[in-house]
């Protein structure tokens, strides 16, 4: 399929530098290019007014060397804008500039409370803690108790922001002796506490048992110094990883019961049932939503997909739990949006080729990699595991029975935490569920990211060869070391998918100025 | 009556032409990346102060 009279959509490579930008932003046509210009100015302006305004969010900039990494905010949306045009740009504004003001409230919030910064002591009381992989449905009956999560702060959005940002981490942790092959992401947020960089604030600390062997290093090094040297008690949420089992349901309700008690007892505050119904529907409102637009995916016009369907189901998903009714008014614009776009057969690229399911853990440092596939070689990202999470709506209405099945439906959403959901839980929702998806979105080719330190999906490189053979499906493996471009830079990502279509498609790109691109200096 | 309407009419022009000069900045500023390009100059100079101004308490 393809859209010749989309306006200034060629050569995209040529606006990259050699150096950390680029050289000019994208002329997207008169009436797109002043959208972009007013969410731009919007932008700016949230920034200034919820962070920059502030002298102690100007001396936590001296402080914290991962606050460097927030200069680039607006490039990071333009990387994930590129190309866009009409409700496709529009769409992906909605959510990347709440993101944005979200991110920009965590950071004021983080500073206020931070011992070291603004030390409002009486706000840090009522802060609790939580890791970087925390479903923060456990917070939905606590509308007076503000959840922060420092590593969101420090190193999960400095990498969206700028593919460096975490190696002056990842080479403390290293230093200090912890291993060089698991996940730089928990080890970037060791290293972040090791190095003294992580704020100081909180009644308490809640953190989960996610994901993998790095994961539970990482929060016991963190959970050390918060305890032993910080006086923050930590509660270990372990939840169960066998998550499809009907057998551990009740001792996963039971570690939730004991989290909420936990809460209760360093907050003084009650878990408050009216709030938690009003979340709840929030929550099921999202998962309508969602499931509205993977239905609209399965057709041949595709609207909430790749970037704008992955950021903001992450971040909507896990760190906003129905907490925040902005979400939901998001959420019903971004519907909107697409219908109107379905409606118009409107296309995101000048030409679509190939339907592709994206598989594994993304690479967190080349996160807009989803639209360089579809301007580079035409390969619409219909969908990706991470955003393939709970489909069941949750208990909404305040009953008894209702109460109790609360308890459960917090402890299953923790369960199906993003990324847990699909690398444990077994054979079926990492392999089978996949091929279900390839059929289901009718999709002709598989990209499967093979993060080079995540042992959860690595034993399985057999099997998804396996049954891709079996199905005469196009698989194509995307290796990376997700916080880490020096072991595999963004070229290096590309030049996967490069030889693939080159060699075994026997294709020519759609736009061959993004072949290839000098971007190791970039942002 | 009318010197005050007229004073009326040129300080609104005034300000129509200042909100027009300072939408045209701010546009090539936009669209010529300037914010990042000084917000990247910037950096290297932050990394300096980090790395030589901040006292840390490194530890395991």
């Amino acid at each position: 399929m393809k859209d010749e009279n989309r306006i200034g959509t060629q050569n995209l490579g040529s606006l990259y530098t050699n150096g950390r930008v680029r050289s000019r932003r994208e002329w997207r046509g008169i009436v797109d290019t002043a959208y972009d210009f007013s969410r731009w100015l919007h932008n700016w302006i949230t920034m200034f007014r919820v962070v920059l305004v502030k002298p102690r969010n100007i001396k936590a900039m001296f402080r914290y060397r991962w606050m460097a990494s927030y200069l680039a905010v607006p490039m990071m949306i333009d990387r994930h804008t590129q190309g866009l045009r009409n409700e496709h740009l529009r769409i992906c504004h909605e959510e990347q500039d709440l993101i944005v003001e979200d991110v920009a409230k965590l950071l004021d919030k983080l500073f206020r409370g931070d011992r070291r910064i603004g030390n409002d002591r009486e706000f840090s009381s009522k802060v609790v803690l939580v890791d970087e992989n925390e479903m923060q449905s456990v917070m939905m009956g606590f509308p007076t108790v503000v959840p922060l999560s420092r590593e969101i702060a420090s190193t999960y959005i400095p990498v969206l922001l700028n593919q460096r940002a975490a190696l002056h981490y990842i080479d403390v942790a290293q230093e200090y002796g912890l291993a060089g092959d698991v996940c730089p992401m928990p080890e970037a947020e060791a290293g972040v506490s090791i190095d003294d960089d992580a704020p100081v604030l909180g009644c308490c600390a809640v953190q989960c048992n996610t994901t993998c062997d790095g994961s539970l290093m990482g929060n016991s090094v963190i959970s050390k110094r918060l305890e032993l040297e910080d006086g923050i008690p930590v509660f270990q949420l372990a939840t169960p990883l066998r998550h499809r089992e009907d057998d551990v349901q009740e001792y996963a309700a039971q570690e939730i019961r004991n989290a909420i008690a936990f809460i209760e007892e360093h907050t003084g505050e009650k878990w408050d049932w009216t709030h938690y119904f009003e979340c709840a529907k929030r929550v099921n409102y999202a998962t309508k939503c969602r499931l509205e637009w993977l239905e609209i995916n399965r057709t041949d016009y595709p609207q909430v997909f790749g970037s704008n369907l992955a950021l903001y189901t992450e971040t909507n998903y896990m760190a906003i739990s129905g907490r925040l009714k902005v979400f939901e008014d998001a959420d019903r614009k971004i519907t909107a949006l697409a219908e109107k776009a379905f409606k118009k057969k409107r296309m995101a690229a000048n030409e679509y080729r190939h339907r592709a399911i994206i598989w594994g853990v993304q690479s967190h440092y080349y996160m807009d990699f989803l639209v360089w596939l579809l301007n580079c070689w035409g390969i619409v990202p219909l969908t990706d595991m991470l955003s393939m999470v709970n489909t069941r709506m949750i208990a909404e209405t305040d009953t008894p029975e209702n109460r109790e099945q609360a308890i459960y439906d917090i402890a299953w959403l923790t369960e199906n935490m993003i990324m847990r959901n699909r690398t444990h839980g077994g054979y079926k929702v990492l392999l089978d569920e996949l091929w279900e998806f390839v059929e289901e979105f009718n999709a002709d080719m598989v990209i499967l990211w093979e993060h080079m330190s995540c042992k959860a999906l690595d034993g399985m490189h057999g099997m998804f060869e396996e049954k891709a053979r079996e199905k005469g499906i196009h698989l194509v493996w995307v290796s990376h070391d997700l916080f880490d471009p020096r072991v595999i830079s963004r070229q290096g990502v590309r030049d996967q998918i490069n030889s693939y279509m080159r060699t075994v498609m026997n294709e020519e790109p759609v736009d061959p100025s993004l072949e290839i691109l000098n971007d190791v200096e970039s942002w | 009556m009318m010197t005050l309407i007229k004073k009326l009419l040129s300080f609104l022009l005034k300000l129509v032409l200042i909100a027009v000069a300072g939408t045209a900045l701010l546009f090539v500023v936009y669209f010529f990346n300037l914010d990042m390009k000084l917000t990247a100059a910037m950096e290297p100079l932050l990394t300096w102060f980090y790395d030589n101004k901040v006292k840390r308490d490194q530890h395991l």
